[in-house]
């Protein structure tokens, strides 16, 4: 089935039968054949690098998908070049520049080349001064997503995007979350099954 | 004007005639539509905006990743072309489509009043992405004004729109659950939807802690829990805003412009910005509506023997300000000098919020589109001393998922896994607040600005009076003392005046009030213009006080109400 037959059928009432797992399946056949990798605008490839491996770091491969496999990456290019501010760009793009910084004092290598113990204790500072750092300005945690600016921190801009576009990914929503466009009812208060998220 | 335009040609073309001009096609111009066709006339319905294909149209099947910013919308088109419409939740990435460009439809306001004006210009108009939350009135309702001598008096009682709401509930088809309160009449219910986790602690806790004045209920939904007149039961997709392609949620598009069209006798013409209405002072009615093209500019005019007039409060009032003649300097049936004045809205973020604990291994499966409602509690029994009137919570219970990790330490194996699981329970109470009718609060054409048509602008100056910010103070402390009694965590009251403007609630009204009297008012009891005897306003315009509650049920009442007096009145030769 073609991507754009699948799309159709799901705006119509007789997606309404099929079963969700059928549903994901007929979108994800479609967007295979057409998906091509993307082009990035923003991040130059030494940046790019380092944004994959640090998405990966927040968000690995498991027994699912990790964040490289969502191409979290081109998301990130994506609001860095049509989302944000010229000013929240350079901010971010800053701080992917002190990161490398942080990597060389500690070992004269640039982040992606350092050892994965090496890159994980920098996130983990990375992380600690974010919780620290008391600018956070968002705390929306509704799930329609209306956040109207970038936060300062640039280790919660990492965070953030990582998170949005890995979970509103096709791979996050559907392997991850288990997310079903047409539920077709509604449990209201069920036990939480821990391999079976909800969304 | 006429068609053409040429005044050389000089070819007189003869407007075409109808039975019936209905000006607006959403939540009242369905109705109105709907009722007048199935009476036998035959109807015009004019829409200003374009018209709507569900199977192209509607999106609310589009998955997230499908969409260019996975929901976190297009800012930059945004702040450039829909500044004000983009505050509203609705207005996201898929369905901002439904919302107008400020550009081509701006508006003045005086710096220190602001107003938020949410509008929808389309086949079916905002009843796309309406709220769906039916509640009716009560005689606590009708009888306010006259009980606390403000404004005027309405000009009826709930015993007269209560078989209309009857009607209108049997066709909409709204879930809920009955109640049996005074204030806050049942309608006739399809089976409720169900409570989640968080909401069953609050409600156990408020009828433990709170029994004897207050009541959680489910909230009264216009979307099926069962199959209803050909339309399907709610499959809990959850973005009712973005379309429904089961037709679940009632909508003029999904609902009453099919069962008008079912009829033959409407023909529904889209891109028909309506100019102004011919007023013909020799038999003192409206012979007929100009209107220009949205795309080619160019003018007609449409002839009938009555109008009703569907546009929203705002417009409608705007239409009429802007039809002014030689008998009717200061607007079209506006003797009474109130066209315009009495804008009501409903003021809200006014609440509090907390997390619920102990139910971390419970979960809700599947989006529905509805939430709690707690009638009003203040001055209904006893009156209270801190201000009139009253207000409602709606809100509901919220289970966190991943967004949570945006301001959390963690990352790694065991953070993604953290993320992915539903997080905790959380509850919030948001009020609505009834909004008192004030003369002073009002609408004018700007003498200057002029829309993308060539329409004057309005110029709106509104703004709360101390008796509405003091019931928005009072919602935060009632709903933080409810949480408190549920054992809630971390409780935020809060009270947000500079984020909620008067219009925001989006049940702006009063514009054309009813009473019964013609000096201080604009309507009769059946929505007929006091001076011009066949033309209708049905709209929120109608409304004499606001009440507490959403607004489209009522003025969905009135509506079939109003077509029903003005057909009977037809057939008796009055009009």
């Amino acid at each position: 089935m073609e991507r754009r037959e699948a799309l159709r059928l799901l705006a119509t009432a007789a997606a309404i039968p099929l079963v969700p797992g059928e549903m994901a399946a007929l979108l994800r056949a479609a967007r295979a054949r057409t998906q091509t990798a993307g082009l990035l605008r923003t991040l130059n490839p030494q940046q790019n690098a380092l944004v994959v491996r640090m998405a990966e770091i927040i968000l690995p491969e498991t027994k699912t998908p990790g964040a490289t496999a969502a191409r979290v990456n081109e998301f990130i290019d994506l609001i860095l070049t049509e989302w944000y501010s010229p000013e929240e760009r350079d901010h971010f793009l800053a701080g992917l520049t002190d990161v490398d910084a942080r990597s060389r004092s500690r070992s004269a290598k640039d982040f992606v080349t350092l050892a994965a113990d090496q890159q994980t204790a920098i996130v983990k500072d990375l992380d600690l001064e974010m919780v620290a750092d008391s600018v956070i300005e968002d705390h929306d945690h509704s799930s329609r997503g209306n956040r109207h600016h970038a936060p300062h921190n640039f280790f919660a801009s990492m965070k953030q995007l990582t998170l949005t576009g890995y979970f509103t990914s096709e791979v996050g929503a559907t392997d991850e979350l288990h997310f079903q466009i047409i539920p077709g009812h509604y449990d209201a208060c069920v036990p939480a099954d821990p391999n079976e998220p909800s969304k | 004007m006429r068609a053409g335009g040429s005044e050389r040609a000089e070819q007189i073309v003869m407007p075409e005639t109808y039975d019936a001009i209905v000006i607006g096609s959403g939540m009242t111009g369905g109705w109105a539509a709907k009722e007048l066709t199935e009476r036998g006339l035959k109807t015009l319905v004019l829409e200003a905006g374009r018209p709507i294909t569900p199977e192209e149209d509607y999106v609310e099947h589009v998955p997230v990743w499908e969409v260019p910013f996975r929901g976190l919308r297009n800012r930059k088109k945004i702040s450039e072309d829909q500044p004000i419409q983009g505050t509203c939740y609705a207005c996201d990435e898929w369905s901002s489509k439904f919302f107008v460009s400020d550009k081509e439809h701006p508006y003045v306001t005086p710096d220190e009043k602001p107003f938020r004006w949410i509008r929808g210009r389309q086949v079916g108009g905002r009843s796309i992405m309406w709220g769906r939350q039916c509640y009716r009135w009560s005689d606590l309702d009708f009888e306010a004004n006259l009980r606390d001598g403000i404004a005027i008096d309405w000009p009826i009682r709930y015993h007269e729109i209560e078989p209309w709401y009857d009607y209108v509930e049997d066709f909409i088809g709204i879930s809920g659950q009955a109640e049996g309160l005074s204030q806050l009449p049942d309608s006739r219910f399809l089976p409720p939807m169900e409570m989640n986790c968080a909401e069953l602690v609050m409600k156990d806790t408020v009828q433990k802690y709170f029994g004897d004045e207050r009541r959680l209920t489910i909230g009264r939904a216009a979307i099926l829990t069962k199959p209803h007149n050909g339309r399907a039961a709610c499959h809990y997709c959850g973005p009712c805003e973005r379309g429904c392609i089961t037709r679940s949620y009632f909508s003029s598009v999904n609902a009453t412009l099919p069962a008008a069209a079912k009829t033959g006798r409407m023909t529904l013409r889209t891109h028909s910005v309506v100019h102004s209405l011919i007023f013909d002072a020799k038999t003192r009615r409206i012979s007929g509506v100009r209107v220009i093209d949205a795309q080619t500019r160019q003018a007609t005019e449409f002839r009938s023997r009555i109008i009703f007039l569907c546009a929203s409060s705002l417009e409608s009032a705007r239409l009429l300000l802007h039809s002014s003649t030689n008998e009717f300097p200061n607007g079209l049936a506006n003797s009474s000098g109130e066209l315009g004045h009495n804008v009501m809205d409903h003021i809200k973020h006014g609440g509090a919020r907390g997390t619920i604990p102990g139910l971390e291994t419970r979960t809700a499966k599947g989006r529905r589109p509805n939430g709690i409602y707690m009638p009003r509690f203040r001055n209904v029994k006893e009156k209270y001393s801190g201000f009139l009137r009253g207000y409602g919570f709606q809100g509901g219970g919220h289970q966190a998922d991943w967004h949570r990790g945006f301001t959390q330490p963690g990352f790694g194996a065991e953070f993604k896994h953290t993320m992915a699981a539903p997080g905790p329970w959380s509850f919030e109470f948001g009020g609505y607040g009834e909004c008192l009718p004030n003369h002073n609060n009002y609408v004018e054409l700007h003498k200057e600005k002029v829309d993308a048509w060539g329409i004057p602008v309005l110029h709106i100056q509104c703004a709360w009076s101390d008796n509405e910010l003091a019931i928005q103070k009072d919602m935060a402390i009632t709903a933080a003392e409810m949480l408190a009694a549920a054992g809630a965590h971390d409780i935020e009251p809060y009270t947000d005046t500079a984020g909620d403007p008067p219009g925001f609630s989006i049940h702006e009204m009063g514009t054309a009030r009813m009473g019964r009297d013609p000096k201080t008012s604009v309507l009769n009891s059946y929505n007929q213009a006091h001076d011009i005897a066949n033309l209708f306003i049905t709209d929120g315009s109608a409304m004499v006080s606001s009440s507490c509650v959403n607004p489209s049920l009522t003025y969905m009442a009135l509506t079939a109400r109003a077509c029903d007096h003005a057909v009977q009145q037809m057939k008796r030769g009055e009009l």
